[in-house]
C-alpha cells in the first residue's frame, strides 16, 4: 500500500497513452453504431431479438444499447440492412455507468 | 439397453479396442436417460449407447473403464445418480450450490460426504495453491500435498469457474446458441463451435458445402498454430526464458493479427455458422502473413531445442505413460506425446480431412519435452493443411426447419478431441446440451503428471505443457 501511494505521489510515468490507434486495430471487432434515420421501430425489434448479450432493449422511442454488455458480435450489423455498422470506436471508458448506455432514436416511433 | 447392461458393455466395447468418450444423462419429463459414448478409431465411427435409469443407482463403469470416474461424480451432481457405494469427489459443483439451479438434491444434500476424505500423515503437508495464482491464466485451486520439494499428491478444484453454459443453451435456437458455445472455452472457439455445429447440422439435415468447410478447416487449424505457440511461450516463462517468452510472444501476436485479417476476430469468434461460415478467410492475408509467423516461432523453437537449461527442465518432467494414457482416454497433444496415436481429423474424417489427410506426430517418452515436439510437429502440419486449402475455400450457410432430433458432432481442437451432443425439440431449439472440451478429459491426467517423479518448481512446466483451460473443463 506504501508503494502505491509513493507512486501515486511521484506520478512516475512507466508507459504512456499511445499516440495514436495501430493501423491493425482498424480491422478489429468494435460495438455497432446506427443511422437513425434508418432505424424502423421494425428492425429495432429484430435487433433486439438478435443480440445474444441482452445488449440492447426498446425503451419508449428509443433503442437502447449498454456498451458494457456488447461484445462486438456483429450479429446486429448483419441483421441491420445497412442502418448498423462497426463503430470502429474502443476509447468506451467512462467514469459513470450510464456513460457506457447509448440511446438512439427511432424513426417513427411514439416516445 | 438397461443401465444393468451397461458396465457389461462398456468392458466389451473396451476390449474390441474402443476407446471412451464421455458419459452423460439427459432427461425427458422425470426420465433419465444415460449415454455412454466410445470412439471406434480403427473404424472411424463413434458409438452411443443409451440406457434408462430407474431409481437412483446404476452399476460402477468405472470398475470397467476408470476414465469414467469423473463423468460418474458429474452425473451425481446433475442428476442424482449414483454407482452404490463407490465414493465420489465434488468436480463441478460449488459450495453455496442450490438444488433446482441445474443441481440435484441428493448432490446438495450429501455435500462434503462426497468426498473422500484426504489423509497427509507424517512430514507431508498440505500447501493451498490458488484459486488465483501468479503462474497460470484461470482460476484453478490445486492442493499440492508435499514434504517440502517433492510432489506427494495433488488434488484440482474446478468449480471456481463453472458458469453452467450447457444449461444456458436449453430452449435457445441453434444459431443463438453458437454464441455461448464459441464462448464456452475462448482458445477453442472454432473447435467446440464446429463440433456443436456438427451435431446440429446431423440433427437437422442441413448441408454443408465443400468451400464452407475448407473456411472451417481453414479457421480450426489457425486456432491449432496460435495455441501452439502460446503454449511454447508458457513453456518459456515457466523455465523462466523471458527472452524466449518474449520471442514466441512476438508470433503469437503475429498469428493473432492474421485470424483478426483472415476472419476478423483475434481468436476466431463469429467465424462459424450453421451450415457453413459467416465469410470466408481472407487468403492473401494467409498467403502473406502465416509462413512468415509460422518462420519466426521455428526460429524461436530451434533456439530453445539448443539451450541446455530449457530442455533440461522438460525432459522426464512430468511423464504420463501410455498405459496411464489410454487407460484415463486422453486425448490431443497430451496423448501423443505418451504413444497413442490418435487423432479425429484423421480417425473421424469429415471434410475436407478425408481429402487433406493430416500426418500425426507421435512421441513415445510422455514428458514435457515430447508434448513440445508435438505442439512444434502440429504446428508445420496445420500451416501445410492451411496452405493446401487456400483457394478452395468460400462461404456458406443454410438455416433448415428442424423436427425433434438428436446427434453427436465432434472436432480435433488444439486440446485434443471435443464433442457435443444436441437434441432437438418440434420447434427446433435445443432440448439437452452436452459439450465435452478436451480439458475434461486431459486434467484427469494432470494429477498423475504432478505426481511422477517431480518438485514443486516442476508443476508450472507440466501444466504449461498440458495446456488445458479450466473454462474447458468447469463449462
Amino acid at each position: 500500500m506504501l508503494w502505491f501511494a509513493r507512486g501515486l505521489l511521484r506520478r512516475v510515468v512507466t508507459t504512456r497513452y499511445p499516440r495514436r490507434t495501430d493501423a491493425w486495430a482498424a480491422a478489429l471487432p468494435s460495438p455497432p453504431a446506427f443511422d437513425s434515420a434508418r432505424l424502423t421501430p421494425e428492425l429495432a425489434a429484430r435487433l433486439v431479438a438478435r443480440c445474444p448479450n441482452g445488449s440492447l432493449a426498446i425503451d419508449g422511442g428509443a433503442l437502447v444499447l449498454d456498451l458494457g454488455g456488447c461484445t462486438g458480435c456483429g450479429r446486429c450489423v448483419a441483421e441491420g440492412d445497412g442502418a448498423v455498422r462497426p463503430s470502429g470506436v474502443f476509447e468506451l471508458a467512462s467514469s459513470e455507468r450510464i456513460g457506457l448506455v447509448k440511446r438512439i432514436p427511432i424513426k417513427g416511433a411514439r416516445k | 439397453m438397461s443401465a444393468g447392461e451397461l458396465e457389461g458393455a462398456a468392458a466389451s466395447l473396451l476390449a474390441g479396442g474402443g476407446r471412451f468418450a464421455d458419459l452423460f444423462g439427459t432427461t425427458d419429463g422425470d426420465e433419465l436417460t444415460l449415454r455412454l459414448v466410445f470412439a471406434l478409431d480403427g473404424e472411424g465411427r463413434y458409438v452411443v449407447v443409451e440406457a434408462p435409469v430407474r431409481g437412483t443407482e446404476y452399476a460402477d463403469l468405472s470398475k470397467a473403464v476408470p476414465a469414467a470416474f469423473l463423468e460418474q461424480c458429474e452425473l451425481f451432481e446433475r442428476h442424482g445418480v449414483r454407482p452404490p457405494g463407490t465414493p465420489l469427489n465434488r468436480v463441478l459443483m460449488p459450495p453455496h450450490a442450490k438444488p433446482g439451479a441445474g443441481w440435484s438434491e441428493a448432490a446438495v444434500a450429501a455435500d462434503g460426504r462426497t468426498r473422500e476424505p484426504h489423509h497427509v500423515r507424517g512430514e507431508a503437508f498440505e500447501f493451498p495453491f490458488g484459486p488465483v495464482r501468479v503462474a497460470g491464466w484461470e482460476t484453478l485451486y490445486m492442493g499440492l500435498v508435499t514434504t517440502g520439494e517433492e510432489v506427494l499428491d495433488l488434488y484440482l478444484f474446478y468449480w471456481h469457474k463453472h458458469r453452467g453454459v450447457e444449461r444456458r443453451l436449453i430452449g435457445l435456437e441453434p444459431e443463438r446458441a453458437l454464441f455461448f458455445v464459441e464462448r464456452l472455452e475462448g482458445l477453442s472457439a472454432v473447435a467446440n463451435g464446429l463440433a456443436f455445429c456438427r451435431a446440429v447440422e446431423t440433427a437437422a439435415g442441413i448441408p454443408v458445402n465443400e468451400e464452407a468447410a475448407c473456411s472451417r478447416a481453414v479457421a480450426i487449424e489457425l486456432e491449432r498454430i496460435y495455441n501452439h505457440a502460446a503454449a511454447i511461450a508458457a513453456l518459456c516463462q515457466t523455465t523462466g526464458l523471458s527472452v524466449g517468452q518474449a520471442q514466441a510472444e512476438i508470433a503469437l501476436e503475429r498469428l493473432l493479427r492474421l485470424n483478426l485479417a483472415a476472419f476478423g476476430h483475434r481468436y476466431l469468434f463469429g467465424s462459424l455458422a450453421l451450415g457453413g461460415v459467416c465469410r470466408a478467410p481472407d487468403d492473401e492475408a494467409i498467403r502473406r502473413e502465416l509462413p512468415a509467423a509460422c518462420d519466426e516461432l521455428r526460429r524461436v523453437v530451434a533456439a530453445l531445442l539448443a539451450t541446455n537449461s530449457h530442455v533440461d527442465r522438460l525432459e522426464a518432467c512430468g511423464i504420463v505413460d501410455g498405459e496411464t494414457a489410454r487407460r484415463l482416454s486422453l486425448v490431443g497433444p497430451v496423448a501423443r506425446a505418451s504413444g497413442c496415436d490418435i487423432d479425429t481429423r484423421r480417425d473421424h474424417p469429415f471434410p475436407p480431412y478425408d481429402n487433406v489427410v493430416p500426418v500425426v506426430p507421435v512421441r513415445a517418452t510422455g514428458d514435457a519435452y515430447a508434448r513440445m515436439q508435438v505442439f512444434v510437429g502440429e504446428i508445420d502440419e496445420s500451416q501445410r493443411i492451411v496452405e493446401e486449402l487456400l483457394g478452395h475455400c468460400g462461404e456458406g450457410r443454410c438455416v433448415t426447419e428442424a423436427g425433434p432430433s438428436a446427434a453427436l458432432g465432434w472436432a480435433e481442437s488444439p486440446r485434443g478431441e471435443t464433442l457435443a451432443w444436441v437434441e432437438l425439440d418440434e420447434s427446433g431449439l435445443i432440448r439437452e446440451a452436452r459439450l465435452r472440451p478436451a480439458a475434461v478429459r486431459n486434467w484427469r491426467a494432470f494429477d498423475d503428471a504432478a505426481r511422477a517423479r517431480n518438485v514443486f518448481t516442476d508443476i508450472p512446466i507440466i501444466e504449461a505443457s498440458f495446456w488445458q483451460t479450466v473454462a474447458g473443463f468447469a463449462r
